[in-house]
């Protein structure tokens, strides 16, 4: 369930086999029960990888941030709650290989652990919440398509009892309250949320309580231990979380207060509910000082601790008495990325700046700027930057909590286009390379369809874009971006992605998994704009590119620029590693390509993006993983 | 983001592990249907439209007065039933015959769905949960 983006396109060089000179496409020769087997395997192995660098150990911290230790063993956690007499922990863990999520019990003892619930294929349990007696844990289930609030012991003997059957989807159950007679929880889609309390006495036809109607999300409800008032968050168009109060009696007429500024946890009762801390953007916890007599105020909330490390971890739970902190370490221990530039031999050619939480680095045309996208350590933000490699003098370009994506230079190297997520909804701007100025909209595609930018033809005049497995055009020649229209170029069965133009725009090539699911291969068909798809196609590569992955970008095509050779990466199933190969093709007086060789390897996981080569195909940019406590400036502050 | 919000994400912030990819969720799915309003069709399977970014269903069902009424239902990608043994041999071998669909409505009211269980003629759920549940 954890959702980041990465990148996995892999090819090795012992299974690569390849489609000389010019022919169609032809089919694999596998047959039906040889093609499940491959595929099974390689979502195996996607999965092996995933879980070795999203696992972590469930930690615990004091009140000064110092790590007091330890519980259950590595693995991919969410939603972990302490009980109220702080013997247990309730934790979900997600099983890769057989896609449930199921709910488990820890004692805090001993690390004994207790499975609570075992779901069918690809049904969950989620959302957790202890009664305030640590006798019962009540969880969310989706099986079979219908969501439902149950309740168990936490021992797992005993029924699973029905509390609620929930008629539509997206149930959030956050709390139980210290009275044990409500249940509360939140229900939130791309058009807002409603927060509802649950009064447990009845059965399972019980109707909930609707306290407030948003046109923003919310989540993460809970009840002041005198039961008068719930906290939540609350998420702004733009994805910036806040922590609110309001009276749980709906009819109240008071509040609703803003407690913190800017958030990336739940708010939790404290110490009887004179205070509430919560996790601020930065990683910092804070703690707002609490009133609720006579009636609700507090005071502005100060930092309590800050976690000692250059990368911090994520809070999931606080127990009533503030001295217990549950946290999620980052995966993959106190990574940070150093910007690296590698010749096509693989060795290093220069290391630019410090290292900080870096992704997608992409090279200017000219070569001598590096676009990438930076994770403030402080503030959680990530923009976009323009990196010298000469001097390491960084511009930001972008400064917002947007999630952004898929950025690209303009052929000129004087603008950045990227889109960002923005109410559901992915617009694509772009803004001045030298940070300059504002962002300008170029296009809206289909409201909330995700639409991540490609290539961008030599001329300017349209965009190479990809949504769904369809590959886009969107002619830039109108000036009002809502009469820019994307044109279906590439749409069939089949995912296909990542379109790259040649640079003299007669071909474009393209990664697609219509030899075999779960693999990526590298096609190249003729380009023309003005004419539908030609159906004539080349393959480039032969032999499994495992594309799907759970962080990142489009990618993994290059052109070189006298269109003499594409250059493509993958990443090792079995190692992670990067590998970077490189094709020689012919395209005249038709296309003819060479079997393509590998040029080198690095140590993955690395994120990617289209421009990692430069267009003469000599340099390439990586962002290479290195321990943060080995840096002299681990917080990686421009 | 919390933690615990992320089974509600994995709905319908899809993109992030997707975008790169499968071409499995195309868009917020909440934008266009309200999974609270949940309509069971049942009726004869006319049309399949079985490409990227979704697969498109066309069911003629009998409503209240009577008359024909002509479904629009929006399921998957193909890629999306290519990994779980479903193709669209098996959907194709229904057309012309009785399929039962139960889909979250569009919120403009129109007679459009997406797909949470779709039962073939020969009696077989194919079911679009978790992503569309």
């Amino acid at each position: 369930m954890k959702i980041s983006a990465h990148i996995a396109v892999i090819l090795t060089a012992a299974s690569l086999c390849f489609a000389q000179n010019s022919g169609q496409v032809v089919g694999q020769g596998l047959s039906e029960e040889a093609k499940s087997k491959d595929v099974a395997e390689a979502r195996a192995k996607r999965n092996a990888q995933q879980f070795q660098n999203k696992a972590s150990i469930l930690t615990f911290l004091d009140r000064y941030g110092k790590r007091t230790g330890q519980i259950g063993q590595s693995a991919m956690y969410d939603s972990a709650v302490l009980s109220p007499d702080g013997k247990h922990v309730a934790a979900i863990k997600q099983d890769l290989d057989n896609e449930t999520f199921d709910l488990f019990v820890f004692d805090v003892a001993t690390g004994a652990e207790k499975r609570l619930t075992t779901n069918a294929r690809r049904d969950f349990a989620f959302a957790p919440v202890w009664s305030p007696d640590s006798k019962r844990l009540a969880y969310v289930a989706l099986r079979a398509g219908k969501e439902a609030i149950y309740s168990q012991s936490p021992d797992g003997q005993g029924p699973e009892e029905l509390l609620y059957n929930n008629p539509g989807a997206f149930l959030d159950l956050s709390d139980w309250s210290l009275d044990g007679r409500f249940l509360t929880f939140c229900i939130s889609d791309i058009k807002g949320g409603d927060l509802y309390i649950l009064k447990l006495e009845g059965g399972p036809d019980r109707k909930p309580i609707e306290i407030v109607h948003s046109d923003l999300r919310i989540f993460e409800s809970r009840f002041s231990p005198d039961g008068r008032y719930l906290s939540y968050m609350l998420f702004d168009k733009a994805d910036k979380g806040e922590i609110f109060v309001r009276p749980s009696d709906p009819t109240a007429s008071e509040g609703p207060w803003q407690i913190s500024d800017g958030t990336s946890s739940p708010g939790f009762w404290v110490d009887g509910g004179k205070e509430l801390y919560y996790m601020a953007r930065d990683h910092s916890v804070m703690a707002a000082e609490i009133s609720t007599s006579p009636s609700f105020s507090f005071k502005k909330p100060k930092l309590l601790f800050r976690e000692a490390v250059p990368v911090p971890s994520d809070l999931m739970y606080i127990s009533a008495d503030g001295a217990r902190f549950l946290v999620s370490p980052p995966p993959r221990g106190q990574l940070l990325q150093q910007i690296t530039i590698f010749d096509r031999k693989g060795q290093v050619v220069k290391k630019v700046g410090e290292p900080a939480l870096y992704s997608q680095p992409a090279f200017s045309p000219d070569g001598n700027r590096v676009l990438v996208m930076k994770q403030d350590i402080k503030s959680g933000q990530r923009d976009l930057w323009v990196v010298d490699i000469d001097t390491a003098k960084a511009t930001r370009i972008s400064d917002d909590t947007r999630f952004k994506a898929t950025p690209l230079w303009s052929p000129d190297g004087k603008y950045i286009f990227y889109s960002a997520l923005l109410d559901g909804d992915w617009p694509v701007y772009r803004k001045a390379a030298d940070g300059t100025g504002k962002e300008e909209l170029l296009f809206r595609y289909t409201p909330g369809a995700f639409v991540g930018l490609s290539d961008i033809s030599s001329d300017g005049k349209f965009l190479v874009c990809e949504s769904g497995g369809v590959v886009l055009l969107v002619p830039l020649t109108v000036s009002d971006p809502s009469a820019r229209k994307p044109v279906d170029y590439l749409r069939d069965e089949f995912a296909n992605e990542t379109g790259r133009l040649s640079l003299d725009g007669r071909f474009i090539a393209y990664r697609s998994d219509e030899a075999k699911p779960e693999r990526f291969e590298v096609y190249v068909r003729p380009f023309d704009a003005a004419k539908p798809m030609d159906d004539k196609k080349w393959q480039v590569s032969k032999g499994g590119v495992p594309g799907m992955s759970n962080e990142a970008v489009v990618s993994t095509l290059y052109w070189r620029d006298d269109s003499k050779e594409i250059l493509f990466r993958g990443q090792e199933l079995d190692s992670d590693d990067v590998v970077m190969m490189a094709a020689d093709v012919e395209t005249n007086p038709t296309f003819r390509v060479d079997a393509p060789k590998v040029l080198f390897r690095v140590h993955g996981p690395v994120e990617d993006n289209l421009g990692a080569v430069t267009r003469d195909g000599q340099r390439f940019v990586l962002t290479i993983n290195v321990p943060a406590d080995q840096t002299e400036h681990p917080a990686g502050g421009q | 983001m919390t933690s615990r919000a992320r089974p509600f994400l994995l709905v319908f912030l899809v993109f992030s592990v997707l975008l790169v990819a499968q071409a499995w969720a195309h868009h917020n799915m909440t934008a266009v249907f309200d999974f609270s309003d949940r309509v069971t069709v049942t009726g004869t399977l006319t049309a399949i439209d079985w490409r990227n970014p979704h697969t498109y269903f066309t069911v003629e069902a009998k409503g209240a007065a009577g008359a024909i009424e002509s479904w629009q239902i929006e399921g998957p990608s193909p890629s999306f039933f290519r990994v779980r043994d479903v193709g669209k041999p098996d959907f194709e071998a229904s057309v012309g015959k009785t399929v039962t669909v139960e889909i979250s409505r569009a919120r403009d009211k129109s007679r459009s769905g997406l797909i949470r269980t779709f039962t073939l003629s020969n009696g077989k759920i194919v079911s679009a949960c978790p992503q569309n549940c």
